[in-house]
Order: structure tokens, then sequence, then C-alpha cells
């Protein structure tokens, strides 16, 4: 409260508009690695040797799966705001949205997944399923009872189906409340019409969000098991997603600051707010993770404790003790701290660490199948099922800076398209005099 | 007339509105007072900073209070379940290993100490409960729970004295402003 009360007339009529000549270098040196990259790993993931290309699709998944979550998660953090009915985030809000309508071209670097060249390294489940010439179901009857069973949900046409479900509805969701957010900054007679349209259009949504964030989980990530199955899995990937696209728009936002933008209205407090959202989701996340793997741990199921079973084997085992202390009880301690919360600066250091520790926990999520998999679906190119693939790591970090330069890549693009914040949203000064 | 003993309490001085309150509390800080306080119906946002009150140490009371949970929970399941009577469950291991299965408990103890610890640290640090303060000596002092903003500064405060503060409390824009006196 001590700082000056903002009023209209700190508001900028048209609209804080990011200087593209200041970010034409970073976004250029973006494009030129993502493609690159792009061009590299579609030679990887289509015409190099079996031996590389398998490995590289689960490189590929990875990289994609992670850039994707930070998406999905834009498109909640849009979603929660607008239908909580929410003030103080009016003036971070279009940093929501432009993270979140990186959706859809997030989605577009997973189509090499759709392909059944990728797929056959990947999904087991699919390769049974192609086998069978004629009628599907009646070979998975004498061939693997438990696909025969999951056919209803586990079948090609209905999973290409989902993901083009995933794109088209998610995608339009954010694309519609967007635009309907950045029609007001030009809006001679802005009114409260779109505000109350916008929270009506984000409460259904809400389902597709939901069913976006569980079934991409399910169809990419957990597929890659068939006979896994976890009912947590997608509730423990939308706490990642929601903490770490938090992590990012704490960035982003840092970053318009250091430039000169988003001025007297963010401030302290709304770091502060975000630091503790960030904290929430640490704590959610451990609290997901935990409960997890401890029914697992209970239960000790066959099927469910072959997830951990691979992951607490050899290294892996210590990066998942890392992964506890990591992700959850460094970050937890630290974002206590009601004044590093205030501090972009310090905020953003934490925002950093934490979008590593979700690398790490994607990292384990797929990665760790890479070598079980492989040996079982081709032994007689990979050899016996290993923990590891020796040098297959250069693939992962390949594929990473690909999807990841990309991803910058159309966040620098989205967030110069408009104003950086609703600059006529009727909320905007509650949001600039926020106070918690 | 009474032949008890009096000793003066403070001043106390009433003020229009939150805002004016907040105003108030602002310059009583700024002027250098330390034993003194504000009343009000109804918590006022800020007001806190504005009265320049520092951070709680309730806080590191709770932590170590919830460590202490976490510390007692471990101590009891580790000694009965591992030390005293191994419980073997589904061929899983007795030792350290087993921990996953004490967490709930070791969770649970955690909040239920912080949360004694919030209680009875509070009441300590508040000196609640109490059977009387000099302010309800009062006769306007009751509003405070109605429709009264009140800021009482106390005669042990060291910048204190019996004109010149009536004069601030004045400036800032109080009103009402009584000498409050507690039976000794």
């Amino acid at each position: 409260m001590a700082h000056h009360h903002v009023t209209s007339a700190d508001i900028a009529i048209n609209g804080d508009h990011l200087d593209t000549s200041k970010v034409a270098k970073v976004k250029s040196i973006a494009l030129g690695v993502a493609v690159l990259g792009t061009v590299v790993s579609l030679y990887l993931l289509f015409f190099a040797p079996e031996k590389i290309r398998g490995p590289f699709a689960y490189s590929w998944l990875f990289a994609f799966y992670f850039f994707l979550t930070l998406a999905i998660g834009g498109v909640f953090w849009t979603l929660l705001h607008n239908v909580s009915n929410s003030g103080w985030g009016t003036s971070v809000r279009r940093t929501f949205e432009n993270l979140g309508s990186t959706f859809p071209w997030v989605f577009l670097f997973g189509l090499p997944l759709l392909c059944p060249q990728v797929q056959q390294y990947l999904y087991e489940w699919m390769n049974i399923h192609r086998e069978a010439h004629g009628n599907v179901k009646e070979h998975l009857h004498h061939v693997d009872h438990l696909l025969y069973n999951k056919y209803w949900f586990m079948n090609l046409p209905f999973w290409y189906g989902r993901a083009a479900f995933y794109l088209v509805a998610l995608g339009a969701v954010i694309y519609g409340l967007r635009k309907l957010s950045t029609d007001q900054d030009t809006d001679p007679n802005p009114g409260t019409a779109r505000l109350l349209k916008a929270r009506y259009h984000s409460n259904y949504p809400l389902i597709i969000f939901a069913l976006t964030i569980t079934f991409t989980g399910f169809d990419f990530a957990m597929g890659l098991d068939y006979k896994w199955f976890s009912t947590m899995w997608g509730v423990y990937l939308f706490a990642g997603a929601a903490l770490n696209s938090m992590a990012v728009i704490v960035l982003v936002c840092t970053w318009l600051k250091s430039m000169g933008h988003l001025k007297h209205v963010t401030g302290p407090e709304h770091f502060h707010i975000m630091g503790k959202l960030m904290f929430a989701f640490t704590t959610f996340w451990a609290y997901i993770a935990f409960s997890q793997f401890f029914l697992i741990w209970y239960a000790n199921i066959t099927e469910e404790t072959s997830y951990f079973l691979i992951r607490n084997t050899g290294n892996w085992n210590t990066a998942m003790y890392f992964l506890v202390f990591g992700h959850f009880v460094v970050p937890f301690v630290v974002l206590l701290q009601a004044w590093l919360k205030k501090n972009p600066k310090l905020l953003s250091i934490v925002a950093v660490y934490t979008l590593c520790m979700h690398a790490l926990d994607h990292y384990l999520i797929i990665i760790p199948e890479r070598g079980v998999s492989l040996g079982k679906i081709k032994p007689e190119i990979f050899g016996d099922i290993q923990v590891s693939i020796p040098g297959a790591f250069w693939g992962d970090i390949l594929a990473f800076v690909t999807i990841g330069a990309a991803f910058i890549f159309i966040l620098i693009r989205a967030l110069g398209q408009h104003s950086l914040y609703p600059n006529r949203d009727p909320r905007i000064l509650e949001s600039a005099n926020v106070s918690n | 007339m009474s032949i008890t003993r009096k000793r003066v309490y403070g001043y106390l001085a009433e003020f229009k509105s939150a805002s004016a309150l907040y105003k108030g509390a602002e310059k009583i800080r700024d002027a250098g007072f330390k034993k003194w306080d504000c009343y009000s119906p109804y918590p006022v946002h800020g007001l806190d900073s504005a009265m320049g009150m520092k951070r709680s140490i309730l806080p590191w009371f709770v932590f170590f209070g919830g460590m202490t949970g976490t510390a007692t929970a471990f101590a009891l399941a580790y000694s009965t379940q591992v030390v005293i009577y191994p419980t073997i469950v589904q061929a899983k291991p007795a030792n350290i290993f087993t921990v996953p299965a004490f967490f709930p408990i070791m969770f649970e103890l955690t909040i239920l100490f912080s949360g004694f610890t919030v209680l009875f640290g509070l009441l300590a640090l508040i000196q609640l409960p109490r059977l009387n303060h000099p302010l309800f000596a009062s006769r306007q002092f009751h509003r405070a729970t109605d429709d009264g903003f009140f800021i009482a500064i106390e005669a042990r405060d060291p910048k204190f004295s019996p004109n010149e503060t009536r004069d601030l409390l004045a400036d800032i824009g109080g009103s009402n402003i009584e000498l409050v006196e507690e039976e000794d």
C-alpha cells in the first residue's frame, strides 16, 4: 500500500506493445535453432538407421510432452482466472492467454507421433493392433486378452480421434478466449460484456481442459506400457503443468518488466500471488506424486508396480530420490519466504529451477521406458532389455532444444501481437492496485 | 467520591472512519510511538503496515512445533513397527525403507502439532485469556465492536506526554479524546 495509487492516467490508452525490434534478435535465433533442429530431428525420426530412430522417438516424445504441459497450463490459468471472476491477475492475464495460445502450435510438434514409423518404437499396443489383418478385435482375442478388454478405449481410430479432439477443442477454446480479450483493447466503448462472456465461456472449457491434460497423458505417456495404469496419472500431470506454466508466466512477466513493460500495472503484489500459486502447486504436486507412489507401493499389484520397478532400478533410482528433494523439499522451503516471492528476480530464479525439475520429472516419466520397451519391441535391433541406452542422451538434448527454441519463438511472437496487458479491461485498475 | 487508587492507562481517541484510523495510525507510527494500538469493529486491510508492526515470531514457533510432530510420529511408528514389533505385510521390508507407510502419520502429527502451536502460541503472544482490559473503563470504548474506530496510546510509552500526546491525537483527526484510568 506504500506505493503510488494507480489511476486510469497511468494506463496506456492504446496498450503496452512489445517493442519488436528489441526482441527481433532473440526471436530470429530461436526460429533458426527451431528450424535447423526440426530438420535434423525429422531426419532422425524417419530416415536415420533404426538404431537411432528408436531411441530418438522417445527423445521427441519427452520434449514434446514437456512443452505441451506448459502450453496446456497456460490455458488452465486463463480459464481459472476467468471462471473464478478474479480481479487480481487482470494485468498479467494477457500473459496467461499468450502462453495458452502456444498450445495448437506446440501440438503440431506432436505430428510425428501420429506416424506409424515413429509409433512402432513407442507404443507396443499399436504394433499388436497393426499385426491384425482384418478383424482387430478377433486378433486380440487370440493374442492378448488385456488388449482385447481395453479395445473399446485403446483402438487406433479412437486414438487418432482423441488426438484431433485435443488440438481442435482446446485450440478453439484458447483462440476464442484470447480473441475476446484482445478485441477489448481497441474497443472505443469498452464495457463489461466481454468480461462476462469470457467468464461464461470458461466454465465448460474447464472440462475440455481436464480431458486434454488427462487423456494426452494417457495416450502419449501412459500408453508406452499398455499393461500399466494409474488412476492418479492425469492429476499428477496436471499438478506439474499448473506449477510450471506459472513458472513460465513469472519468467515472462519478469522479462517484460525488465524491458520497461507492464509498468504501473504489475508489482510485487502480483509476483507475491504468482509465487503463492507456485508454492501451492509445489505442495500439490508432492501430495499427488506421493499418493500415486503410496497406493502402488501398498497395493503391490504386478501391473501397477512395473512403473516404479523400472524407475527405482539402477541410476534411475538416484534420480527419483533427487526428484523428491529437488521437486518438493527445496522449493517448498524456499517458496515459504514472502519477501522472496515479492522480488521478481529472485522468484524468477526459483521459476527456472522449478522448470529444470519439471524437465527431470518428465524425463523420468518417458525415458526409463526406452531401454525396456525397445528391447521388448525389437530385440533383434536393440538387443536385450536394458536400463538405459548409451548415447541416446544426446538425442534427448537435441529434441528438447529444438522444441524449446520453437516454443520460445511462438511465445515471443504471441507476446508481440497485442498489448501486453488488457488495457481496457474494466478490472485493470482493481488489478493494478491489488494488495494481499 | 471513590477512594480507589487509579493509574493513568493512556489516551483514547476516536476516529471518524477506517480511512481516518489508517491515516492516523501512519502518523503515530512516524511519531515513533511503540506502546499503542488500533481498535476497529472489523479488520482493516494494510493496517498492520500502517502501524509499523513487525512480523510475528509465531511462524517460527509453528515451524518447530511442526517439526516436533514429524519427529514424534517417525519415532513412534519406527520404534513400534520396526524395532519392537516388526509388522510384515505383503513381504514388504520392516526397516527404514518402510517409511512411506509412516508418511500419513508423520503428516498428520505435523499438522496436529502445528495447529496446537498456532493456537497456544497465539494465545500466549496476545496474552489471552484475560479477565479485564484497562480500556473497558472507558464509556465510549464499547463502540469499538459496533461502529467506533479508536486509537489508544499508553502512558508507559517513553514518548508519552500528557499534553503533547493529546495535541497529537487532536491534530491527526482524533475526537472525543479521553484520558483512561485503570484501577490499581
